[in-house]
């Protein structure tokens, strides 16, 4: 019955119909080399404030991996994200005899991931889906961005904290310090780099695959013997602890935190970020989270007042014409090009 | 034949409203059964709580020997009870292979043996050559047997069936009916199949249980059936008349 199956070996047009392009990853292997020869040419301002462009394209990454295989939109990714900076701010303060960061980037993962988990599982379990969910994370936003507020002896309230920056240590071996533009940079790229790798890895996977069945059909994949709630709560949980672990890094990076970096507006940034990158895609994401936040600072400096009024007009003209972003037009043009000859 | 379900006086109650009342059922395995009824008689009612989409007000679901009557929709799945929905109900977006690539997923099928696992019920389904292609642009009979696919995929032994050929040409109708046979005698899987289509049920040549006002009015053969006065007023007389 099957003698020939063999021959029909999925192609690698097939793959990019679990959601996430497989032509893909000749463009992001050009963007991280770009990103990565780019000191050579650039300094400054650029490559001091490039790494925290960078995390905000890991957070949108996390969000990606939510919205892009899952099809859960959460309004609660800053949330983590200040969550991050503040433990990374707090465990700087520790004086345990080892490195306080290297506490602070494993606290970050444990606390977002099982925070997201806590909240996910009972969420997902009691049934609560789209909107619903939308709305609780939206309230998890609003909760850090409170607490972090009312807790001022510990926060700082609205003054916020302030976080050195951290060194790398190798035990015997030596230090390297990131108080400097060059190796801060250098330090957080690869955290891009392998986020994104691990992502697109499970993509592939068992795990991806399922995550992206629950967006096409979750009550067909319950009825087919999965536990839906298991894997929802499983994908809400690494976004968490990627978010917060990115958070973490911006924390020390940025030298402070403020309660509004969890807050409901800087959640909103980031699902605009995802939205104009490309949900679907998650270079677009990532790509999203660094340059719409390039974009978003260099026009404040321009014009303080309207810096908003113009995100918003790039949003909904991408949104109207490109419902899959930018990185959805970008997988249509060669078929459009295509059809043109 | 050992008894693969039984349904222990089963009573659903909406309200006031009673969709099944203390309906009892049994179905040996390897073996086909068609429950037919007029519209309201309380069929998918019966499927859903055989599929665990409703919970019973009364009576209990023994399937292999074990009361199942408070598992989820998705343990009764891996235990081998599946469900193919009244309408198509698959990954719209995803190809035909990757439809049946997530539910062989849900097994325990090794690593190595998944293609040709997942060929193995596209060839039974003759979905073969559409294989790549996006599920959305298959024809209405090819996602319906796409959705029977699926339940094989996941091995399941006991197939609940809502119309499946629902917006089927004749010849379809016709191979959907062998489909059905082969899978019950040479598979061994058991099959309740709910239906209108007189033709496709007389093709079958099983067991005709028939639901009327949730209850069960009578079990036989499909002559039987057709020849029952009872059953002619109720459900074939305006068929026939």
């Amino acid at each position: 019955m099957t003698a020939d199956a063999d021959r029909r070996i999925p192609t690698v047009g097939h793959f990019s119909l679990w959601g996430l392009g497989q032509s893909e990853i000749g463009m992001a292997a050009l963007t991280f080399i770009v990103l990565g020869l780019l000191p050579i040419f650039v300094s400054g301002y650029s490559i001091y404030i490039l790494p925290q462009y960078m995390l905000f394209g890991v957070m949108a990454m996390s969000l990606g991996l939510l919205w892009g295989f899952v099809g859960i939109l959460s309004f609660g990714q800053a949330g983590f994200f200040a969550l991050g900076a503040y433990t990374m701010g707090l465990a700087m303060q520790l004086d345990l005899g080892v490195n306080p960061a290297y506490i602070g980037m494993l606290l970050s993962l444990v606390v977002g991931g099982t925070l997201a988990a806590v909240a996910g599982y009972f969420l997902f379990s009691a049934g609560v889906r789209a909107t619903y969910f939308v709305l609780v994370t939206l309230a998890l936003s609003i909760m850090v961005e409170q607490i972090a507020v009312s807790q001022s002896e510990i926060t700082g309230g609205w003054n916020g904290m302030f976080i050195d920056r951290m060194s790398l240590t190798f035990g015997a071996l030596g230090e390297i310090s990131l108080y400097d533009d060059a190796p801060a940079y250098y330090a957080v790229l690869p955290v891009v780099v392998v986020t994104y790798a691990l992502l697109r890895y499970l993509a592939s996977a068992r795990f991806g695959k399922v995550l992206v069945g629950i967006r096409e059909n979750e009550d067909r994949l319950t009825a087919l013997g999965y536990n839906v709630s298991v894997y929802k709560t499983g994908a809400f949980a690494l976004s968490g602890a990627i978010a917060c672990f990115a958070g973490a890094l911006y924390g020390t990076h940025a030298s402070f935190v403020a309660p509004s970096l969890g807050g409901v507006l800087f959640s909103t940034e980031v699902v605009v970020w995802v939205a104009i990158g490309g949900r679907n895609s998650l270079l677009g994401a990532l790509m999203g989270g660094i340059l719409v936040s390039a974009l978003s600072n260099y026009v404040s400096t321009i014009t303080p007042e309207y810096w908003q009024l113009v995100l918003g007009f790039i949003f909904i003209f991408v949104i109207v014409f490109f419902k899959g972003g930018v990185a959805g037009a970008v997988a249509q043009l060669p078929r459009l090009w295509q059809s043109r000859i | 034949m050992s008894v693969l379900l039984e349904a222990k006086n089963l009573s659903k109650h909406f309200a006031g409203l009673v969709a099944n009342q203390d309906i009892k059922f049994r179905l040996e395995a390897g073996s086909i059964r068609c429950v037919i009824g007029p519209n309201g008689a309380g069929k998918t009612t019966f499927i859903s709580m055989i599929s665990g989409h409703l919970r019973p007000t009364e009576g209990r679901i023994i399937y292999k020997g074990q009361d199942v009557t408070d598992l989820s929709v998705a343990r009764r799945a891996r235990i081998g009870i599946a469900r193919k929905f009244q309408t198509p109900t698959v990954f719209d977006n995803l190809t035909a292979y990757q439809n049946i690539e997530l539910a062989v997923l849900g097994t325990n099928c090794p690593r190595a043996r998944r293609h040709n696992r997942i060929f193995e019920v596209l060839d039974l389904i003759r979905l073969s050559d559409a294989w790549d292609r996006p599920v959305q642009f298959l024809s209405h009979g090819q996602r319906q047997w796409l959705e029977v696919g699926l339940l094989i995929a996941i091995e399941a032994e006991l197939l609940l069936l809502d119309e499946p050929t629902a917006g089927m040409t004749v010849e379809e109708t016709a191979s959907t009916a062998r489909l059905v046979q082969m899978l019950a005698q040479d598979f061994n899987l058991s099959v309740i199949i709910i239906e209108h289509d007189i033709n496709f049920i007389r093709d079958l040549h099983a067991p005709v249980t028939v639901l009327h006002l949730g209850r069960v009015l009578l079990e036989g053969s499909f002559e039987d059936v057709a020849a029952n006065d009872q059953v002619r007023e109720v459900y074939l007389g305006h068929e026939a008349g």
